[in-house]
């Protein structure tokens, strides 16, 4: 190994500290739960101590997050149809989102955009939550989800403009869902 | 141009996802359209709106113990080789049948500590408890090498290595290792028992500051298992916990912190918690170090939680050396030999250069590596300084000792140079926990058993002055019960340290050390006068005299704790007398340390299964720990927290 075991467990433990708690709740919204989604992110930092360090650095946070999601989609498959990711928004999902302080504090903006955000399909949500919570590139979503770079372009288009939409922020609100805004 | 494709485009070049020719084309754009450039600032403020409502969610994290499993397979560095399923099923075909009680086979994803499982996580094979086993003998004769085998292929959980370790616990004769694989049983501990003050007003024990049974109880819960009872040492688990004892400001090298209040786990009950706190010794101000390492390199350290451990754990060690500090490395297998002369810190890619050479081959002559470890020490000491033996094994000595004593002398000889030692266990399956304990009893010394790097840190960084640095040594107590306060007391815990009230004044008795900011923590259960208490077997003392009619039974005094301890380089024994009144507290008055070392004691006690543990059951017991974690800035208390809620889902009804 090129790599010293000190130096490794140091990148090891650096990469714990940045993405643990980002992946916990990115695994919790398909497996459906706290507790299981930490066990899905164990195995994801446990697949990575076996990985060449070479072979991920330059593209850690896309490595992670795919893993994660296989494993998480994996524990979702064992556990039964009870939660699939189409009915997200419902109580439990919800729950998932923050404790009730961060709900209480956060703004009636927030929830109106977290209200609007539930209605759309769920690869798009995915596909926003990786791209505004997440940070990651279209690039890297692609990595992740498996779609082309196009239709991530697409989804997260598609989405911003429904969610103006929706919001009615910037577009009369009458306006039908879908319809072009040619100018 | 208004088509999906150029909104897209837009979109993309807000959000800084554009470069290169599709960004300048954007760009064109703008330049010369309003409306794209309104489009542009409204997609940023929708991101931003998103961005806001996805933020603030909790922190996330991983249990401590899951953290430490993922640290433990970084450590271990090498990439291992995804060897062949088929040969692993071969394998576990092979052996199957004469396991079905023990082995727990699973698939190498899942075999690590999952605190709180989900139903269908994992492959849902029952996880038998070691207390339904019908004994250690029972179990079907299998190759240490097959074992192993299927071990480092994460194809058997800990369970027949563990039953084969705590077969050999607390034996009191340093057993021949030759002896055929899961053939030994279990040394029992018998709780302490209440002992009436009319019968016997003292208590004589020495301080135990080893940590091991705690780590061994963890291994166990996080594997899925119960402990077995006789793995469970309730003084270690306590002594496992750092306390907030304030350090001592005299010219006695630790503080003595006393405390009362009414015992959780039996209300009519009072307890009393003696806590000792040793001198820190700051960062920096710890005098020059001469350490030696002595590892063994035998074939049986081969294995990932073995020597690939241990040098993980001596690196972090060297980063917490001090310039002026020297280290040397022997090594011990089938030939004893020095891996490094004595090196100043200051060189430490010889150090880790010489860490990183060590490999794993031969068998073990324990007894000439430890003469050669002594003699490199000595030549190297370092007069006012710290000079250490560090040994690091599984303490499967097997060549080069003809009877059990002779290491053991040998030891106690080299103790008498001034040098000390620290015995670190590795390994599962081979570790003769008996052997060691010994050594460190004899050699002045201390003793951890490092499951984890975790472990390993706690002992080489969080607490390396403790490990290296003695401040006191010899360290006995003694405490006499007013038979007008108490009317019975039991000791919880220390069953192995208990010594003849006759040994408290004697010199030449051995007994345990304690290094620098080291907290020691014994409790008491008192019965008080007027509370009726069961001690089977007794009499009434047909002569002796009333409690109200001896001198100084009218005081409010509770007892007295009487201290002997010696300065390192003594010894002549000074002596401390404490008295103590009892405060009337209630549990809930008492300090966040008193109730964590209680919830930490009925725990063990709960886990033993012992006869005093009284009417609570782990919830209660959890709640007690959870509501007296104080600072606990390394997060080990919390880490209790969740091994007892990891013991509720194994016996659901303690």
């Amino acid at each position: 190994m090129a790599s010293s075991t000190s130096t490794r467990l140091e990148w090891i433990g650096t990469a714990i500290d940045q993405y643990q708690s980002r992946l916990i709740r990115f695994a919790a919204r398909i497996t459906g739960d706290v507790e299981s989604a930490r066990d899905v992110v164990q195995d994801t930092f446990l697949r990575l101590c076996r990985e060449d360090v070479e072979r991920v650095r330059d593209h850690l946070p896309a490595w992670l997050f795919r893993v994660c999601r296989n494993r998480a989609l994996d524990v979702r498959k064992k556990e039964g149809p009870l939660q699939t990711l189409d009915d997200a928004g419902t109580p439990a999902r919800e729950g998932l989102e923050a404790d009730p302080h961060a709900r209480l504090e956060r703004g009636d903006d927030a929830r109106r955009v977290l209200a609007a955000v539930a209605m759309l399909p769920a690869p798009q949500q995915e596909v926003l939550r990786l791209r505004f919570q997440e940070e990651l590139s279209y690039k890297e979503i692609s990595g992740v989800t498996g779609h082309s770079v196009g239709s991530v372009g697409f989804l997260i288009h598609d989405g911003i403009k429904k969610l103006r939409q929706r919001l009615g922020h910037d577009e009369p609100a009458s306006r039908p869902e879908g319809e072009r805004t040619d100018a | 141009m208004h088509d999906e494709r150029r909104e897209e485009d837009l979109t993309a070049y807000a959000l800084d996802e554009l470069d290169g020719e599709a960004r300048t084309a954007v760009e064109a754009i703008l330049a010369g359209s309003v409306d794209a450039r309104r489009e542009v600032d409204e997609v940023r403020e929708a991101a931003a709106r998103l961005r806001e409502a996805f933020a603030s969610v909790p922190h996330q994290a991983l249990t401590p113990e899951q953290r430490a499993a993922v640290e433990e397979e970084a450590a271990r560095g090498v990439r291992r080789s995804r060897r062949s399923r088929s040969v692993a099923a071969a394998l576990v075909a092979g052996v199957a049948a004469s396991l079905v009680a023990l082995v727990v086979v699973v698939a190498p994803f899942e075999r690590y500590a999952k605190p709180s499982v989900p139903a269908g996580f994992h492959v849902p094979v029952p996880l038998p408890s070691i207390a339904s086993l019908p004994s250690a003998r029972a179990v079907a004769p299998m190759s240490r090498e097959q074992f192993e085998q299927l071990k480092a292929l994460g194809y058997v959980g800990g369970t027949l290595g563990d039953v084969d370790e705590y077969s050999r616990m607390k034996s009191d004769e340093l057993r021949d290792s030759s002896a055929p694989f899961n053939t030994e049983t279990y040394d029992h501990i018998r709780d302490n028992a209440f002992v009436l003050v009319a019968q016997d007003p003292r208590s004589t024990f020495s301080v135990d500051v080893d940590t091991a049974s705690y780590s061994i109880v963890r291994r166990f819960l996080r594997d899925g298992q119960l402990p077995p009872k006789d793995a469970v040492r309730v003084e270690e688990l306590i002594n496992y916990f750092p306390y907030d004892y304030e350090p001592p400001t005299g010219a006695v090298p630790f503080a003595v912190h006393m405390e009362t209040a009414a015992c959780p786990w039996s209300p009519d009950h009072r307890l009393v918690r003696i806590g000792l706190k040793g001198r820190e010794v700051p960062r920096g101000e710890r005098p020059p170090s001469n350490l030696v390492f002595l590892i063994d390199v035998s074939g049986s350290m081969d294995a990932p939680n073995k020597l690939p451990l241990v040098k993980a754990a001596l690196r972090l060690l060297v980063e917490q050396l001090q310039a002026e500090d020297h280290v040397a490395i022997a090594v011990y297998a089938g030939a004893e030999g020095l891996a490094l002369p004595s090196t100043p810190a200051t060189d430490k890619a010889a150090i880790l250069g010489a860490i990183e050479s060590l490999s794993p081959g031969g068998s073990t002559h324990g007894s000439a590596g430890i003469r050669l470890a002594y003699e490199t020490a000595a030549a190297s000491y370092i007069k006012g300084g710290v000079n250490r033996v560090i040994l690091a094994t599984d303490g499967d000595f097997n060549v080069g000792i003809t009877s059990p004593g002779e290491l053991v002398r040998l030891i106690e000889t080299e103790a008498k140079s001034g040098i000390f030692l620290t015995a670190l266990g590795f390994g599962m399956g081979n570790l003769k926990d008996a052997t060691l304990e010994k050594l460190a009893d004899h050699g002045n010394g201390n003793y951890a058993y490092i499951d984890r790097l975790s472990e390993a840190r706690k002992v080489f960084v969080e607490q390396i002055g403790g490990t290296l640095v003695t401040i006191a040594k010899d360290i006995k107590l003694q405490v006499e019960f007013n038979p007008a306060r108490v009317k019975a007391f039991r000791l919880v815990g220390y069953e192995n340290r208990v010594l003849a009230h006759q040994d408290f004044n004697d010199d030449t008795r051995d007994a345990g050390d304690i290094g620098a900011g080291h907290t020691v923590t014994a409790l008491y259960e008192i019965v008080p006068p007027g509370v009726n208490v069961a001690v089977p077997g007794v009499d009434p003392l047909k002569y002796q005299p009333t409690a109200a009619r001896r001198p100084g039974t009218a005081s409010g005094e509770m007892l007295t704790l009487k201290l002997r301890y010696k300065q390192p380089d003594s010894d002549h024994s000074a002596r401390l007398d404490v008295p103590v009144e009892d405060s009337g507290r209630s549990f809930e008055e008492a300090s966040p340390d008193f109730r964590f070392a209680a919830a930490v004691a009925a725990f063990g006690m709960a886990l033993r299964d012992s006869p005093y543990k009284g009417d609570v059951n782990l919830r209660t017991i959890q709640e007690w720990a959870r509501n007296s974690l104080g600072q606990d800035e390394e997060g080990h208390r919390a880490e209790l927290v969740t091994l007892i809620a990891r013991a509720q889902q194994l016996s659901p009804n303690r």
